[in-house]
């Protein structure tokens, strides 16, 4: 895509997205606009001068000259980052999504980054714990996601040491819905405490599936987090909100089949019970959106599979 | 609570229609020359001609008009031993049952100018492609400049153009005809364009009222029907061209069929193939233009952004931590930039997407109204 004319007047340039375009041609009625966001995946706020010494109309300088590119049609590539309403100006402080890796060694990624998601029994066997039998953190077991108390745990609140995790956070910044997008090829999404897999709002035309989970209605993922100390099992240092926990189970494909692995993946050693050992691995990423606060993390995960 | 979306309200969308139009010239010089015949197309059948504009082998080449040719069972040319008889008339009833229809009997109708009521029974038919034509062809804005050069064998040496004549929907935009089923035409008039003098019978030069009809365009479907006529002279049934200047001996050569007998087009419509004919025409194309029409229907989204909306952002650098880095202060004012618009379905799926050619600043201090125009 390349950059839109900035020269003259402020131009548009709109296309419909291939998921705009499949729901079009499937003709059943999915295809209805009902509401609109902004986004501003371009714009880095780190130009944005309040120090610039000939006062604040020179502040944004940098930032209006942002090129722009031109409408992508892949829905997952735009609006990366949307803005928010906020019926208060007031606001100094914006809560985050963030991982957990603290709370204990059980929502921790893996030494090497990532989270591991074993997608057969064998590898589920290597991984389990190490060769002195201590459990390898990190490491979700993907054909029985019941075995193992290993998770994906995401925190959310304000993440400051300026204001008191005491503080209750203001209901406005709460979040209460969360998105997770997965590629439905790979996994789907299962509570962290009996491994029941959570429903699939709609899978995209990349194979994207998306999850909606609320506080309230999906309590087995979203929960309030209730700590509100100072304590090292919290990521969010200031006022906490809600938490959301998951586990993943691999695909059937990827239990039973290598294709997708020799197709999109690669090779490489992984420590487990039995020493270094070669694997099938796959990278991607899980992304985890605040759906009311906007704000999102992709959370880095690797479907493994002993060769 | 917070949010990142906004609903629109039925005010908010609006439709409209747009008409589009491109002029599309389409030289003589690539219809025949240019590539050596090797943009043009026949087939085993025999049944018409294509032309790209490029050599057709290509995968670049896209195809832009067919020829063929045909006349009425009733025509003075119909007849058993007249060359590919049958197919002439096939083609003919196939063009009048799309073009003209039928009558109340059932039986199909002939073409028929309508400015005389004369029956058009022997006509070349010139289909352009869609990729050409779009919805329609622009009324009133179609020319078809051919060469009527007498008694003369294609040559690329240009004595073939030296005489030509022009066909034009000149009262295409305003009178125009709605008694076909495959729905508007107008009739294309002839004009001498280049040559000594007026090279059509009865013809003053300048005076468009004495210009006689020639053929027909019809404007949806995207073609042109030509009168034999354009070839004859008007001591034969129906010619149009001046007698004086074209005598018997000196009428246009359409095939390369007979000797000096097959002047004219009557003669070698009888003796030729329809690829012969097709060719004939083709190589007296000067050149073709005509404006075509898209039909763009439009819904326009008014995305309202009130001054309380959108002033934070989720971008991970309008944070440092959890403060906004655009603030000092929780009393100063909250300021966003946007590039993007997308629009969404209810499940939050984003059906489409708009950039703007420039960050625009965003604070409680204003409101801006977006108009985001799809069209279909």
């Amino acid at each position: 895509m390349g950059f839109l004319d900035n020269s003259g007047d402020i131009i548009l340039d709109a296309v419909l997205t291939d998921t705009g375009r499949m729901r079009l041609a499937r003709g059943d009625g999915s295809f209805k606009i009902v509401k609109f966001a902004l986004g501003d995946d371009e714009i880095n706020y780190e130009l944005y001068n309040k120090d610039h010494a000939n006062g604040s109309a020179y502040y944004d300088l940098e930032v209006l000259q942002t090129p722009v590119l031109e409408a992508f049609t892949d829905n997952a590539a735009s609006m990366k980052s949307r803005l928010i309403s906020i019926p208060r100006n007031n606001l100094l402080y914006l809560p985050v999504v963030k991982l957990n890796e603290v709370y204990d060694t059980s929502t921790a990624k893996h030494s090497s980054g990532y989270f591991l998601i074993a997608v057969d029994t064998t590898s589920e066997d290597d991984l389990e714990v190490d060769s002195t039998g201590v459990s390898i953190g990190g490491v979700l077991m993907g054909e029985t996601p019941g075995r193992g108390g290993n998770r994906i745990r995401v925190d959310q609140g304000l993440d400051t040491t300026a204001i008191s995790p005491g503080r209750t956070l203001d209901p406005l910044l709460v979040e209460t819905q969360y998105m997770v997008e997965i590629d439905n090829r790979l996994g789907h999404l299962v509570s962290k405490d009996d491994a029941t897999r959570a429903s699939i709002s709609f899978v995209d035309d990349d194979s994207v599936a998306s999850y909606y989970l609320s506080r309230g209605t999906d309590s087995e993922y979203v929960s309030e987090i209730t700590d509100s100390s100072n304590s090292a099992q919290q990521a969010i240092a200031g006022p906490r909100g809600t938490k959301l926990a998951f586990k993943v189970q691999s695909s059937l494909e990827l239990n039973t089949s290598d294709y997708l692995f020799d197709t999109i993946g690669s090779t490489g050693d992984i420590t487990g019970k039995g020493g270094a050992s070669s694997y099938k691995q796959i990278k991607t990423t899980i992304r985890v959106t605040g759906v009311n606060t906007g704000y999102r993390i992709d959370i880095p995960v690797k479907f493994v599979k002993k060769v | 609570m917070a949010t990142t979306f906004k609903n629109f309200l039925s005010n908010d969308i609006a439709n409209t229609r747009t008409l589009l139009h491109e002029a599309i010239p389409i030289t003589g010089s690539i219809v025949s020359g240019t590539y050596s015949d090797n943009n043009i197309k026949t087939y085993g059948h025999g049944m018409f001609e294509s032309t790209y504009d490029y050599p057709y082998l290509s995968s670049s080449a896209n195809q832009i008009f067919d020829i063929t040719v045909g006349y009425a069972a009733t025509s003075e040319c119909s007849a058993s031993t007249s060359t590919q008889n049958a197919k002439k008339i096939n083609i003919y009833n196939q063009m009048a049952q799309y073009l003209v229809g039928y009558d109340e009997t059932g039986s199909i109708k002939k073409f028929t100018m309508p400015t005389t009521s004369a029956e058009m029974r022997d006509c070349y038919f010139v289909p352009f492609a869609r990729l050409l034509s779009k919805d329609e062809i622009k009324k009133g804005s179609a020319t078809l400049e051919l060469s009527v050069s007498g008694n003369t064998a294609y040559t690329e040496d240009g004595t073939i153009f030296s005489d030509r004549i022009k066909l034009t929907d000149t009262s295409g935009s305003t009178g125009y005809y709605v008694d076909s089923p495959a729905g508007e035409y107008g009739v294309l008039f002839a004009s001498t364009s280049v040559g000594t003098a007026a090279l059509l019978e009865g013809e003053t030069l300048g005076d468009a009222t004495t210009n006689p009809a020639a053929g027909l365009l019809y404007y949806q479907a995207g073609i042109a029907v030509l009168s034999a006529s354009v070839f004859q002279r008007s001591a034969v049934i129906g010619g149009i061209l001046n007698s004086t200047i074209f005598p018997g001996g000196a009428m246009p050569r359409i095939t390369s069929v007979g000797d000096a007998s097959t002047l004219g087009f009557s003669p070698a419509v009888s003796g030729s193939t329809i690829e012969q004919m097709a060719t004939g025409l083709r190589n007296r194309i000067y050149n073709i233009s005509f404006n075509n029409t898209t039909e763009l229907n439009s819904t326009i989204y008014f995305c309202r952004i009130g001054h309380s909306d959108f002033n934070y952002s989720s971008n991970p650098t309008y944070l440092s931590g959890s403060e906004i880095r655009v603030k000092t202060r929780a009393s100063d004012t909250p300021v966003t930039y946007f590039t993007t618009v997308g629009l969404y379905s209810a499940d939050n799926e984003l059906l489409a997407v708009a950039k703007l050619s420039e960050p625009l600043r965003k604070d409680p201090t204003n409101e801006i109204t977006l108009r985001v125009r799809l069209d279909y």
